[in-house]
């Protein structure tokens, strides 16, 4: 069987306006998007620029528009849609090439947040702690960094100052661990009106997020420690 | 450091597109976020309906009559009506988000015990109106 | 890129979030009852809504319901306003409406001044001498 893939094109070097094009792709019941778009480059047109790594959903790299939703290619079977499917690159970011999104907004967000732990006691001993202790924050602790809540998120795209749902799912991760005293330094870029205050929960991150994080709930967590910082700021000199 | 000049036609730049003001409309998920954004709207009605009450009762018998005239009208109950049908909407999605921001218990319990609240009520609202 | 600032100014949204959060709650479990009987029922007649006539409702405000009025009128009126005010300010920006500092000091304030014309209105009510 094949299927109709209409990808949009876009050349940095040579246009002005991404235009789509047309490719016929094999199909059978385990082609996964990145697969065609492995079979497209091979076979039909070695131009075609997309990023993937792992194809198994871990990498967080082959993130597309797959009919307007973000999904990761790997994980995305063409079986599951009609005979033409369209592809983009992810929504909310410029794009460099073709289906290769420019994620540094991205990354500059996650930086901000801090997203490791923070733990000025240089101690020999490794950290206990307790299964209770992991479970806090454990929802929130598989993040790939694909990118595909920024697609999904209104927000983000009228605002790209908006920190976003993985940073600040991110940061709430952190704050929750047992083993993290990093809260501190990251509450004041929550509690900006491009941190937690950004979002007015739509709620399409949860949706999209591959690993089941979550985010929308992170994020509105955040709100509530951020609105608590708030109030212990009002009785601090 | 001198800056180089560089050829613009040659550099290589990323494509940005501008979201458009109706970006609500590409998807069903955006379109009911909107659509409980909205129910603040026919509420906003019901809360001028209130306000409108509240004003013939301090005035007199003749206002408070005149409202009551108000209220029957046809317009004004189809609105009420939606107000109604919203604060259902608004409900449903609000009960729903609310185990999600604050965890404090499993989150059907939680629900059911937020939609128990709204019914309780309604009838304790019933009882003091309706049957008195 | 822009640089980074890295201690962005405090936002004042957890006041405008505590409130429209109140008035969500208010808009759930007080309103949907409160709308199907007075907005609906009541008027269509499939109700017998005998204390909704003039004389006992100022009975009623006569008699000591004054701080359970107030608590009605807040929980009914002025919190259903700041959550309306709230999701209308934040509904701007989705428009793409860019009102800045102005839409947000209409949308609260507005809020605000219907508030405190509510508690006016009730105070009226409750100091009315009987007819």
């Amino acid at each position: 069987m094949e299927k109709t893939l209409s990808i949009v094109r876009y050349n940095p070097e040579l246009d002005s306006q991404p235009h789509s094009q047309s490719y016929q792709v094999p199909v059978d019941n385990s082609t996964s998007v990145l697969d065609a778009l492995l079979y497209i480059q091979e076979q039909l047109d070695p131009t075609l620029a997309f990023r993937w790594s792992c194809r198994m959903a871990i990498c967080g790299s082959c993130s597309v528009m797959v009919n307007g939703i973000p999904k990761l290619g790997c994980k995305t079977f063409l079986r599951d849609y009609g005979d033409e499917v369209l592809l983009e690159p992810l929504a909310h970011f410029a794009t460099e090439k073709d289906l290769v999104p420019d994620i540094n907004v991205f990354l500059q967000h996650l930086q901000q947040v801090k997203p490791y732990l923070i733990n000025p006691e240089q101690s020999e001993q490794p950290h206990k702690q307790s299964p209770q202790q992991l479970a806090k924050y454990r929802k929130f602790a598989n993040c790939i960094n694909c990118g595909l809540c920024y697609s999904a998120c209104p927000q983000f795209g009228l605002n790209p100052e908006f920190l976003g749902p993985a940073a600040l799912t991110l940061a709430q991760r952190y704050n929750l661990d047992s083993r993290d005293q990093g809260k501190a330094e990251r509450m004041p870029e929550l509690n900006g009106k491009n941190g937690v205050w950004g979002c007015t929960f739509v709620g399409f991150c949860s949706d999209v997020c591959p690993k089941h994080l979550d985010p929308a709930a992170a994020v509105n967590q955040g709100k509530v420690a951020s609105a608590t910082d708030f109030v212990i700021s009002m009785f601090k000199p | 450091m001198t800056e180089q000049k560089v050829n613009s036609s040659s550099t290589p730049k990323p494509y940005h597109s501008e979201l458009s003001a109706f970006w609500w409309l590409k998807h069903r998920y955006y379109l009911l976020y909107m659509l409980r954004e909205a129910t603040v709207l026919p509420l906003l009605f019901f809360l001028g309906c209130l306000m409108y009450g509240l004003y013939s009762l301090s005035q007199s018998e003749q206002h408070w009559l005149g409202f009551v005239a108000f209220m029957q009208q046809g317009w004004v109950i189809a609105l009420n009506l939606l107000a109604f049908v919203a604060s259902l909407f608004h409900a449903k999605t609000f009960f729903e988000l609310f185990p999600r921001v604050m965890p404090l218990a499993p989150a059907a319990l939680m629900i059911a015990g937020q939609w128990l609240a709204t019914l309780g009520v309604a009838t304790v609202l019933f009882l003091m109106l309706g049957a008195g | 890129m822009k640089p980074v600032n890295t201690q962005p100014k405090r936002s004042d949204e957890p006041i405008w979030w505590a409130l429209f959060s109140a008035g969500g709650v208010c808009f759930a479990v007080f309103l949907p009852g409160l709308m199907l009987l007075l907005g609906v029922l009541w008027p269509l007649g499939f109700l017998e809504l005998s204390p909704l006539n003039y004389a006992s409702l100022q009975q009623l405000a006569a008699f000591g319901y004054g701080i359970p009025a107030l608590a009605l009128v807040g929980a009914c009126i002025c919190l259903p306003l700041f959550h309306a005010a709230h999701r209308i300010h934040h509904g701007m920006h989705d428009l793409k409406l860019n009102t800045g500092l102005a839409g947000k000091l209409l949308c609260y304030g507005l809020a605000a001044l219907l508030s405190a014309t509510a508690l006016a209105l009730l105070w009226c009510v409750l100091k009315q001498p009987l007819v």
